[in-house]
């Protein structure tokens, strides 16, 4: 039985994992699936498709922590412009 | 002439001045300020924090006051004051712990949390 409160947390910690990318554009992106992967499936009630929803949301967390560790061992050497302050 | 060499010889002489102050005195008096951290100003706070809710996605900007709850004022969920606290984060540069985040459900909470935190910066 999955409880709110671990589906916050599983929100909260793949948004943590996703932010150690040092790459702008996937950093982006991971944020993005995350958030709306949540969203898609907040109104669900049958217990079945919650574990599941759970389920594959805790594969992608193993995923996100493997890829960072990739992504770290090639850096990107100059900063996206995106990430840019305006002045 | 040989006199003055051999005197130079057992001569030793400072040819760099020393430092007014010694140096670990000085070392060590940064190091404590920086150790001893600092909190920041509560107005300031509240107003890169209101910045941060107001550029939200969902959220109405003329809605957004001090006392503003997340939930009952600004019709956000859960998953929405997770995404506001991780962008309080990154604005803040420090980790906000889970037990913590989950209690902060209001732009006040927010404030007072952040404001007595000594690694915000």
């Amino acid at each position: 039985m999955v409880d709110k409160g671990q589906v916050i947390s599983l929100c909260r910690s793949l948004l943590r994992a996703g932010r150690q990318y040092p790459d702008y554009n996937i950093r982006e992106y991971t944020k993005r699936m995350t958030l709306d992967g949540f969203r898609m499936n907040k109104n669900l009630t049958d217990h079945s498709k919650v574990e599941e929803a759970y389920a594959e949301g805790k594969k992608q967390m193993e995923v996100v922590e493997r890829v960072v560790k990739v992504y770290l061992a090639y850096p990107p050497k100059t900063k996206n412009i995106m990430e840019l302050k305006l002045q | 002439m040989a006199a003055r060499n051999a005197l130079l010889r057992h001569l030793r002489v400072n040819v760099n001045p020393s430092p007014a102050l010694p140096f670990t005195t000085v070392l060590l008096r940064r190091f404590s300020e920086e150790v001893r951290g600092s909190f920041l100003d509560k107005s300031d706070v509240t107003d890169r924090v209101i910045s941060i809710v107001k550029n939200f996605q969902t959220v109405d900007p003329s809605k957004v006051a001090p006392k503003a709850h997340f939930h009952n004022d600004l019709g956000l969920d859960s998953l929405d004051s997770v995404e506001v606290v991780m962008a309080l984060e990154e604005e803040f540069g420090f980790e906000i712990p889970d037990n913590d985040a989950d209690k902060i459900q209001s732009v006040d909470l927010a404030v007072d949390f952040i404001a007595s935190h000594p690694q915000a910066t």
